[in-house]
């Protein structure tokens, strides 16, 4: 099973982010396209930082560890959907936040 | 130590990017660093997880040495950066969608 480690930490994130989704009536869903756009931006340079870093040695992956999927230039598949998830975590927190503090605090400018 | 000068640089970018070149001036509202301040912990989690468990294993000569929750300090600087290049981005493309959709 250790090879579900990394992937786990992705998959506690991913529920959080439907929890969030759902309990606060985001409907991300209906905002996709700005999604993509900010995320496809995202990939683009954390992947490159990334390979980058792996190519010179900066961190490496135990391969026991991961999945094993290495479907972009030797990156783990987890790296992948890390620039995934967390940046859309990171939009979830944001609107939750912006919703909140709209209910409960003072007008936002 | 060349993940703390790229982590150092990431930041600057990204302020840069946030009130020069996105105008998105996410650095002086207050939802952003509200947004930041929830969301630190749970990266302080996540590291902790992945660095402790030596799934992610960092070289000793390019990092400072410092470390925070089992990952390296630099982490931070990553961690900061990405949140706030992913709110710049997601707020000019919010602008951009709605300028569109007006037409």
């Amino acid at each position: 099973m250790a090879h579900f480690h990394y992937a786990v930490v992705l998959l506690f994130v991913a529920i959080c982010a439907i929890g969030v989704n759902v309990g606060f009536r985001l409907r991300i869903t209906h905002l996709w396209r700005v999604f993509l756009a900010t995320d496809a931006a995202i990939l683009l340079i954390y992947t490159a930082w990334d390979i980058w870093a792996v190519e010179n040695h900066n961190w490496r992956f135990d391969s026991a560890q991961i999945l094993g999927l290495r479907i972009f230039a030797g990156l783990p598949i987890e790296e992948i959907l890390f620039f995934v998830i967390v940046p859309l975590m990171t939009v979830l927190t944001y609107l939750a936040l912006s919703k909140l503090t709209k209910k409960y605090g003072k007008a936002q400018p | 130590m060349i993940y703390s000068d790229i982590a150092m640089d990431a930041v600057l970018l990204a302020v840069l990017a946030d009130l020069f070149v996105l105008r998105t001036q996410m650095v002086t509202r207050g939802i952003f660093w509200l947004t930041y301040g929830l969301i630190l912990p749970f990266q302080l989690l996540t590291n902790w997880w992945l660095t402790s468990k030596n799934i992610v294993m960092y070289s000793a000569t390019e990092i400072i040495g410092r470390r925070l929750a089992g990952a390296p300090i630099e982490d931070l600087l990553f961690g900061f950066s990405m949140i706030l290049a992913t709110l710049s981005l997601w707020e000019f493309f919010l602008a951009l969608n709605r300028r569109t959709s007006k037409k």
